[in-house]
Order: structure tokens, then sequence, then C-alpha cells
């Protein structure tokens, strides 16, 4: 045991249905660690087994090397951010910060100075004397981490503490939350629906799905390394092409004997993927091609040059040319997203794929023209019919 | 004439509403209210002062036409007539605080709650007041009478000896009076808790405070408005009750409304009318003190 909590195996059920199932995972002393996931996924309610909220049905709860499995939340050393903050309306600000301390019998004077000094952390000494009721929603946010942090638990937990704010708002507190959990280095577990904020606060990411914890990894190795279709459709927008394995292993695919040939009728393309063992033929098969991987340029007919080298020569009978996947269709829409610039492009049979490039590198095309796809093929992302990421 | 108000003449079918300003409008509107509170409460209260100032008769129930203060000074020398005052008011302030105690702690199990044991205890509250008071009472005399299933129950379980007396004293007196006044300082106080976000009490709780402390930290002070209003409700009830008292009292239970009873039918009307008009006064001092304490304390509150 080395994590400041420890969950292992944790079920909840709430009558016949089972929110969180067999769950195990563990939060490392000083760091923020944002349990993601769509909403329904579990995430809140493994973060109020750990409160005390939610008794599991099997499975212990340890936090600080103290198995707390069957302890009232009163009795934990934990402490919550609740996502409408609830902060006590017939209390003062100063009076909510101090409330922690209050039920821990600590003295009246020691307490009105501590909560001095945690609404100093956040910037809030002005409003020490208001009702939490006249405090804007950022307001009430730092009241709300103070009062949390003023008991000094060994974990804050946060549901989706920022989700009633608007965007600019949201960015900010992230920003602080962060400092905070950086100067403070208190433990935190971090419910969030949202893949930017715990991309920008968490040392780690846990991905939840339909109950179970999906992925564990910091940022980076989340986003570069999905171990299936779920966390890569959930990380952000993607292109998805579903095929279907045409030849197994051993069949000459060109690109050696661990490769499968996997067709994909939409786009016209019959591509190697290298498998191992896991795809037999006439499995389903998806590939991820990511908007920023694509490259977009008007399309070249039959003999005229290409401008940028070798990069447009003729793609062979299976669709590629030189590893890259080649693709010919029809822009239908170039969407200004501030920065950068969305191209959406039928490929033939209704399908679509979009494209994304800096409005500095747009190619400049518009509704209606002709364009050329191409990708490589090692920067796609092959899911089997299970979902499970084929790996190289 | 302007071509406006040949346009204005062209329709003819709503000729004189639109001319009439705004306030008249709206007085015109409550009127009807008025006239209803003028009838029903005004006017029969206006009566019962001027009867509580007429003479007293030994021959009829009051001489008309005279001014006296006669039932007013009988009221402050007549040791019983103060006895029964001071054992009214008594009697309402123990029947309002047991009502608003029990209806708080009542209130708060249901809200805590969930499912069907909350629709069993709001819907028992609820349906208690689909009987009539009198029905009520006497389902209260059965149930705690000496052969009743409380006495029953107690003696079986060997917790007392021989059957409690737990009506026809002032024991039963209150109790008659809960059945009446209870589901109104329940649903009062229930009413203001949904109102109250359960994430307070978590807070509370992962905060360290144990459920106990949590409802008095942060439940009951957002329960005053409604246990206010719950208890201006008993205490008046309570104030002016008849009906338990005449039927779970005895003889020496008496309140101002059994007198006032009495004192009709001895034909002592100026008596009886002084002690409603004074009975009256102390309820409505109440009244007023209690949302005037509320609005102090509440600001937010909407009572």
């Amino acid at each position: 045991m080395t994590g400041v909590v420890e969950l292992d195996g944790i079920r909840v059920t709430y009558g016949d249905v089972t929110a969180v199932e067999e769950l195990s995972l563990s939060v490392r002393d000083g760091e923020l660690f944002c349990l993601l996931g769509p909403s329904g996924c579990g995430k809140t309610t493994t973060l109020r087994a750990v409160a005390g909220f939610e008794s599991p049905a099997a499975g212990r709860v340890v936090l600080g090397g103290r198995d707390v499995t069957g302890l009232a939340p009163y009795d934990r050393g934990c402490a919550t951010v609740f996502q409408d903050w609830a902060l006590f309306p017939n209390k003062t600000v100063a009076e909510n910060v101090a409330f922690g301390l209050k039920m821990a019998g600590v003295p009246a004077e020691r307490r009105r100075e501590r909560a001095r000094e945690q609404l100093a952390t956040v910037e809030m000494t002005d409003h020490a004397d208001d009702p939490p009721g006249e405090l804007s929603g950022g307001q009430k946010q730092r009241v709300a981490l103070a009062r949390s942090l003023a008991v000094d638990p060994e974990v804050l937990l946060l549901d989706e503490p920022l989700s009633n704010l608007d965007k600019r708002l949201r960015e900010t507190m992230q920003l602080e939350i962060k400092e905070i959990q950086e100067r403070l280095e208190t433990p935190m577990l971090y419910v969030t629906h949202d893949q930017e904020e715990a991309f920008t606060l968490a040392d780690r990411i846990g991905i939840m799905n339909d109950g179970e914890l999906v992925q564990v990894g910091a940022p980076r190795t989340v986003y570069d390394d999905p171990v299936d279709r779920f966390v890569e459709a959930f990380l952000g927008s993607t292109n998805f092409l579903s095929g279907r394995v045409v030849a197994g292993t051993g069949a000459d695919t060109g690109v050696g004997p661990d490769a499968v040939a996997v067709e994909f009728p939409v786009a016209g393309l019959r591509t190697p993927v290298p498998a191992g063992d896991d795809l037999a033929v006439g499995d389903d098969v998806t590939a991820s091609v990511r908007p920023e991987v694509v490259d977009l340029a008007p399309a070249v007919d039959g003999a005229a040059a290409s401008t940028d080298g070798g990069a447009a020569s003729e793609p062979d009978a299976t669709g590629h040319a030189d590893g890259r996947a080649i693709l010919a269709g029809t822009v239908s829409e170039v969407v200004y997203r501030g920065s950068n610039v969305r191209h959406h492009v039928a490929v033939g049979d209704g399908a679509e794929l979009f494209v994304e490039r800096p409005v500095t590198d747009a190619p400049g095309l518009a509704a209606g023209d002709a364009a050329r796809l191409s990708w490589d093929v090692t920067d796609a992302y092959h899911f089997g019919p299970d979902g499970a990421r084929v790996r190289p | 004439m302007s071509d406006a108000d040949a346009v204005g003449e062209g329709r003819p079918s709503r000729p004189a509403l639109p001319s009439l300003p705004a306030v008249t409008r709206t007085r015109l509107l409550l009127a009807p209210l008025v006239l209803f509170d003028l009838l029903a409460f005004v006017v029969p209260m206006g009566y019962l002062l001027r009867v509580s100032l007429s003479e007293r008769s030994t021959r009829q129930a009051l001489v008309r036409g005279t001014w006296s203060v006669d039932g007013y000074r009988f009221l402050l020398e007549s040791s019983l007539l103060r006895r029964v005052f001071v054992f009214t008011v008594l009697f309402a302030v123990v029947a309002t605080l047991l009502a608003v105690g029990l209806g708080t702690a009542y209130a708060y199990a249901a809200w805590q709650a969930s499912g069907a044991v909350r629709t069993v205890l709001l819907a028992g509250i609820v349906m208690s007041m689909f009987t009539t008071l009198v029905v009520k009472l006497f389902a209260a005399l059965v149930v705690f009478s000496p052969n009743g299933v409380v006495n029953d129950a107690l003696v079986a379980s060997g917790l007392v000896g021989t059957p409690l007396r737990l009506i026809n004293n002032e024991i039963g007196l209150v109790i008659g009076q809960l059945y009446v006044v209870l589901p109104y300082t329940v649903l009062s106080v229930y009413s203001v808790l949904t109102s109250l976000d359960e994430h307070l009490v978590e807070a509370a709780n992962d905060l360290g405070a144990t459920p106990a402390r949590a409802a008095r930290e942060v439940v009951l002070p957002h329960a005053v408005p409604g246990m206010a209003v719950g208890g201006v409700i008993a205490f008046a009830w309570s104030a002016g009750a008849f009906a338990a008292p005449a039927l779970l009292g005895s003889k020496s239970e008496l309140t101002v409304a059994v007198e006032v009873q009495n004192r009709l039918t001895s034909f002592e009307y100026p008596v009886a009318a002084a002690l409603s008009v004074v009975l009256t006064t102390v309820v409505l001092a109440v009244l007023a003190a209690g949302l005037y304490g509320l609005r102090r304390r509440g600001g937010g509150h909407d009572v």
C-alpha cells in the first residue's frame, strides 16, 4: 500500500443497478488524480464511496493506510468540494470555513485565526463576514475550497467543482486549483467529465466507462496510447472508419508476416494492420484517424505535377502510396473555429471525414472544392471487434 | 374629431372599460374580496366588541343599546375566569411546544427517509386530516382510555403495573390537541425542509459533524421559518381549543372556548363576548410577534 487513497475492488450498487464494478485505484501522496468519464459512468459514485456517502457492497476503502470502509463520513479525515459547493447559507463565509474546526473542537480564537489564513489563501479575506448567498459563483468556489482545506484533509475530494462556472472562469479556477495543489501538496481526487479540464489539472487520469476503470496514466500517455475505442472516442473528436479483415496473417500484405489486411469500404482502402494473432478474417475493425494527422491538399488530377514533392504520388490499387493512405473527396464545409479551421470532407457513400488545420496553415479550400486526403498509416489507431486496441 | 377617435368609435363592442385608470381597476377587482372580508370578519368582530361592551342583565342575554365595561370588569374580578385564562394560555404554550418539537422531528424523519417510507410518513399525516376533528378525538378516546390499546401495551410490556390515566385530565387534553395541530406543524416544517439542499447535510458530515450535530447546525436553522409558522398555527388553534377539552378533558380543565360556551348557555353574553375579545387579542399579539421575529431574522425567507 503506497497510496493515500487505495480503493481495492469496490463495488457500489443501487438496488439492481451496479454503479461501480470491481474498481481498484490508488491516489499517490501529493498528486492530483482525475477521474474522467461521461455522465453516469460511476465516477461521482466512486468519489462518494471514498467520502463515505456510499457504502460499497464489496471491496475496501483505505485512506492514509487506515481501512475506513465501514466508517461514517465524519470519521474519515477527507473533505469534499461539492458540485453545487454546498455552503451553509445561514453562516458567514468565515463561519463556513471554520465549520470543520468547530466540529473538531478547536477553540473559537484559533478557529477564527485559521479561517482567516485559509481565506487569505484563496484571496477571499474581504468577504469573511458576508453571507455566502451574496457571493458570485467563482467566490463560492473559493470559499468551498478554503472550507475543505481548513480541516487539513488526508485527501481532498472534488466533485465536478467547476461545472457550474462559465468557460473563462473555469479556466482561471483550474489554474488556481492546480497552483494551490502544488503549493500545499494535498492529494486530490478530482471528478470531471471534461477532458480538457482533466488534461489541464491532472498528474494522472483514470478514465471510467460503465462503472469500470478503463485506463490510468499520465495525460500524455493516455492521449498518445489509448487502450480501447472508448478512450479514443472520449478523449477528443476523431474520425472513425469501419472495416473488416479480408486476409489473415501470412497473406501478402506487404508489411510483414504479422499483419492482416483490413478493407475499409467507405474509403476504398485496403490497409495492412500489424496485429499478430489478435485478428482473424471476418473480424470488424475500426480505425481512428485523428483530425490533426490528416494532410489535406487540393486534388491533383492525373498527370499534374505535385507542388510539394513526392507526397502526391499516385496511390496503388490498395489506396496507398509511400506508406500513406490516400483518399479523394469533396470539401462539404469549412468551419472557422477561432485558432483553427475544421474542414469536413465528403469521401463518397455519405461518409465524411474532418480535418483540422491551424488558421495560419489552412490549405485555402472552400466548400465544393475537390480535395485529397492522406495520412501515414502508422498514425492511425486500430481497434478490434471488442473495442480493444490492436497493437503492433 | 381626429382620425384616431374615429378608429376608436369603430369598435363599439367595448365602450366603457378602457377609460378606467389602472388604480380604479385594481380596486374594482379587489372589491369582492374586501366585501367578503368585511362580511365574514370585520362585521362579526365589531358586533362581538359591541356585545362585550353592553350591560349585563339577569333576565336576558344583554341589555340592548347600553354601554358598560361590566363584562371586562367581571373578567378581572372573577378568580375562576382568571384561572381559566391562565390555564388556557399555559395549555396552548405546552401544546404548541410539543407540536413544534414533535412536528419538527417527524418532518425531519420524513425528509431523511426515501421512497416508500417517506410516502407512508407523509400520507399518514395528510390522511389524518381527511377525518373530522370529532371523529379523530373519539378515536383518541378509544386509543388512550384505561383499557385502550396504549394502556394494554404498557401493561403487557410490564412498564407499568396498572393502566395509566391518559384521558379526562391535562394529559388527555394535550394528547387530543396534538391530534388536531400536529399535522400542521409537520407539514409547515416539511415544506421548508424540501428546499434544503441535501448536500448541505453531507457537507456537514464530511467536515466532521455527526448526524445530530449536522441536524442542529444545518437543518434546524433552515427549519426555523417552518417551525414559526407551525407554532403560530398551533398556538392560535390551541388557545381557542374547544373540541379537545370538551371531549378529552374533564370539568377541571376549562379552556376559554369552553367557558365562552358555558357563559353563552347561561345567557351572559357580555362576559362571553369580553372573553372572546381578550382571547382574540392575545392570539393576534402572538401572531404579530411571531411574524415580526421571523422577518427580523429571516430576511430572505418568504413566509
